[in-house]
């Protein structure tokens, strides 16, 4: 999952990057509004984490500049908490509002419930098979057995589930795992994939040569 | 209840007056009118009395010499007095003599020895003549009748009309005036002679009375009528005269609820309560102006406090979620005291702008050269624009001004500080203070980017950053030039904010000399 976290108080910044990093989200950042409205335009995220208050565009401009080409889903962040503001922030397009300070483990929580929603899956838990997925404690058990994966593993393995039934494209999924502050060595797909299958069962995840990877419906 | 309302306290007096006039007009229109009534009986009483006097006398009447006779005509045709009877002036002719002196006692004291002395004769006939008789005809006239008494009291001569109750009148005085009295429903006039015999003319009022009364009851419904169209009128009046004060106090009543953007409508502007009402809209419509920027304010200063707030939270939270290595503790619990002192800054400056707000920040007033304030807070700045390698020029001529030194060079070093903070690397900042058109005046100037000419305006307002990105990374609120406006002003000064077009910005101090 690649979320985007616009924010201009850099500690802040630094702080969410890191706990979203080591939640196995690939995270990109930006400091100001322009410079979040361009990423989010132009590359494919499954959330975007926005506070309001941002130098040279403001959140809201943001959130308006992006709906005009993305549904990507959005979480705004932002100090005011009168309920005029959250109806705007939600009427403007916003998915969800938190209001600050707020607790890292109910902004996870909300970031997973944005991505599984947009997904299409309302239900935390991903059944694939004989595999079962918890996004919540992300632990995953094959015949009632858990599973130890790597956060790598799990966020390949996250993703290609929640668009089950579909062919994932290596792109798609160096887009949507990766983000700019990996080295390319942890990005070799196939080697986390053959670990994956060497866990779960090779039939798990079909390759479709040349395209991409499919988990079947 | 009521009588705290101002609308029944003006309707009160309003009915006090009206009732007041009302009646005085009302009694004395009555009075008037029956004055008028009497006279114009008594008048009409006293032709005849004094036409029949002239008979009793059997000489003209102007020989008694009534006082009045008005519309006395003698008949045309020589002395009609003397048709029948030609009584001679000094001898009537007396008739009968019932009574005989024994009735002398009727007399008033003193009559005898006047011009009568002898005792009158106490009964003798009477002619009335046939003017006198017309005067009181019973249905040409109004029901007038007559009657002469003889000295002694007894009925001489009488119209048939006469009630029965109808008595002698008393001889009050020798005057030969004619005299008055009113009876039940009566009014009489009689007129006593020489020699004591007394005539009567008088006359039924019932019909005038009842007249009269009628005008009584006439005027009494229009007094009430004029009562109640004047106090309904008042009763408009008054209530648009209040209707105003009502809506004003309903807006003020709204407005204390707590809509404070609340107006009274005013519909007439030039009346008191008008303008009134114009002068409150005002005062609201600062209100709610004041209300609006604290409001802004608190906002903005909650939105300070959380951003910080949830720094500190993330980092917490996320460096507990597992096991850190000591490198990682240290570096998290270092951003949070980062952060903590940068909220501890941030209270402190939001405490300082309550108390000047507030009016409790005291200023103290003491002789104090700018030009030595400017040299310690130069000082104090200088390492810290040597690390960017910017040169701070100083052009410091004494300048005695009143004031709190502490407070002057904080101000000083907060614009310093932002001299060196918007610079750019190398670059300039001159230092000035003079005597200016009556003012000690300081400035700092620097050879930064300036300030931008749509922010140039705001600059000291509270939390108002002109690059926002920046100024956040170095943990500055926004609040430093606000301060500095507020201890400026504190002072009795002004500090103004200037980019001339070179580049650069110049920060101006005016402050009061000594």
């Amino acid at each position: 999952m690649r979320i985007l976290l616009v924010e201009d108080e850099p500690r802040l910044l630094r702080s969410l990057a890191r706990a979203l990093r080591e939640e196995g989200y690939a995270v990109d950042t930006a400091a100001d509004g322009e410079e979040g409205l361009y990423m989010a335009k132009n590359c494919d995220y499954n959330a975007v984490v926005l506070d309001v208050m941002l130098p040279r565009l403001d959140g809201w401009q943001v959130l308006e500049g992006l709906r005009q080409h993305k549904q990507t889903p959005v979480l705004m962040l932002t100090a005011r908490d009168a309920p005029r503001d959250r109806v705007r922030g939600l009427d403007t397009g916003a998915d969800d509002y938190l209001v600050k300070p707020f607790d890292l483990s109910e902004l996870l929580a909300r970031l997973r419930a944005l991505i599984r929603r947009s997904a299409g899956q309302a239900r935390p838990v991903l059944e694939v098979g004989e595999v079962l997925l918890d996004t919540r404690a992300r632990l995953v058990s094959h015949k009632g057995k858990a599973v130890t994966l790597t956060p790598r593993e799990y966020a390949i393995l996250e993703y290609l589930a929640l668009h089950r039934g579909e062919v994932v494209t290596r792109t798609e999924l160096y887009e949507h795992l990766f983000d700019d502050s990996d080295d390319s060595l942890s990005n070799l797909l196939d080697v986390h994939v053959f670990s994956i299958r060497k866990k779960l069962g090779a039939e798990l995840i079909a390759t479709r040569r040349g395209v991409g990877y499919c988990v079947r419906a | 209840m009521v009588t705290k309302s101002i609308r029944w306290r003006l309707q009160l007096w309003l009915a006090f007056l009206l009732v007041c006039i009302l009646s005085g007009f009302g009694v004395t229109a009555y009075q008037l009118h029956r004055t008028n009534l009497l006279r114009q009986i008594d008048e009409d009483l006293q032709r005849r009395v004094t036409a029949l006097t002239a008979d009793v006398r059997g000489i003209p009447p102007h020989f008694g010499g009534g006082p009045k006779r008005p519309q006395f005509e003698p008949a045309p045709g020589g002395n009609p007095m003397n048709d029948g009877f030609g009584p001679p002036p000094k001898g009537p002719r007396f008739e009968g003599g019932r009574g005989g002196p024994g009735k002398r006692r009727f007399e008033p004291d003193g009559m005898e020895g006047r011009g009568f002395p002898d005792t009158g004769p106490e009964r003798r006939e009477i002619l009335i003549s046939a003017q006198t008789q017309r005067l009181f005809d019973d249905v040409e006239t109004n029901g007038f009748y007559y009657a002469v008494w003889s000295r002694s009291g007894s009925l001489l001569k009488r119209s048939t009309n006469l009630p029965p109750e109808v008595f002698r009148p008393q001889r009050s005085d020798l005057a030969m005036t004619i005299e008055t009295r009113t009876g039940l429903e009566r009014r009489e006039a009689y007129l006593f002679t020489e020699i004591g015999e007394c005539a009567l003319a008088g006359r039924s009022i019932a019909g005038d009375l009842a007249e009269l009364r009628g005008f009584g009851w006439w005027l009494l419904a229009a007094g009430v009528a004029v009562l109640a169209v004047g106090l309904g009128g008042g009763w408009l009046a008054t209530s648009r005269a209040i209707r105003p004060i009502e809506d004003i106090g309903a807006a003020a009543s709204r407005i204390s609820a707590g809509n404070l953007s609340e107006r009274i409508n005013v519909t007439d502007t030039d009346s008191e309560l008008g303008r009134l009402a114009g002068v409150l809209n005002s005062t609201f419509a600062r209100l709610d102006a004041a209300f609006a920027q604290q409001r802004q304010f608190t906002a903005d200063a909650s939105h300070e406090l959380r951003t910080p707030l949830a720094v500190i939270i993330s980092e917490a939270q996320s460096i507990l979620a597992r096991e850190r290595s000591p490198a990682e503790y240290r570096e998290t619990i270092e951003t949070c005291l980062e952060t903590a002192q940068q909220m501890r800054r941030l209270t402190e400056s939001l405490l300082e702008l309550a108390r000047f707000d507030g009016g409790q920040e005291a200023i103290e007033r003491v002789p104090c050269d700018l030009a030595e304030r400017a040299r310690a807070s130069v000082e104090l700045i200088r390492p810290l624009a040597r690390r960017r390698h910017i040169g701070i020029e100083c052009d410091l001529a004494p300048v005695e001004t009143l004031g709190d030194p502490d407070r002057l060079g904080q101000v000083l070093t907060n614009l310093l500080s932002n001299a060196v903070a918007y610079n750019k690397d190398a670059g300039r900042i001159v230092v000035s203070t003079r005597v200016a058109s009556g003012s000690a005046v300081l400035t700092v100037a620097d050879t930064g980017p300036g300030i931008a000419a749509e922010d140039l305006p705001h600059v000291f307002k509270r939390f108002y950053r002109a690059d926002k990105a920046r100024a956040r990374a170095d943990g500055h609120a926004g609040l430093g030039l606000a301060i500095c406006k507020a201890v400026i002003e504190a002072h009795g000064g002004v500090i103004e904010a200037a980019s001339p077009p070179g580049g650069g910005a110049v920060f101006t101090v005016r402050l009061p000399l000594r």
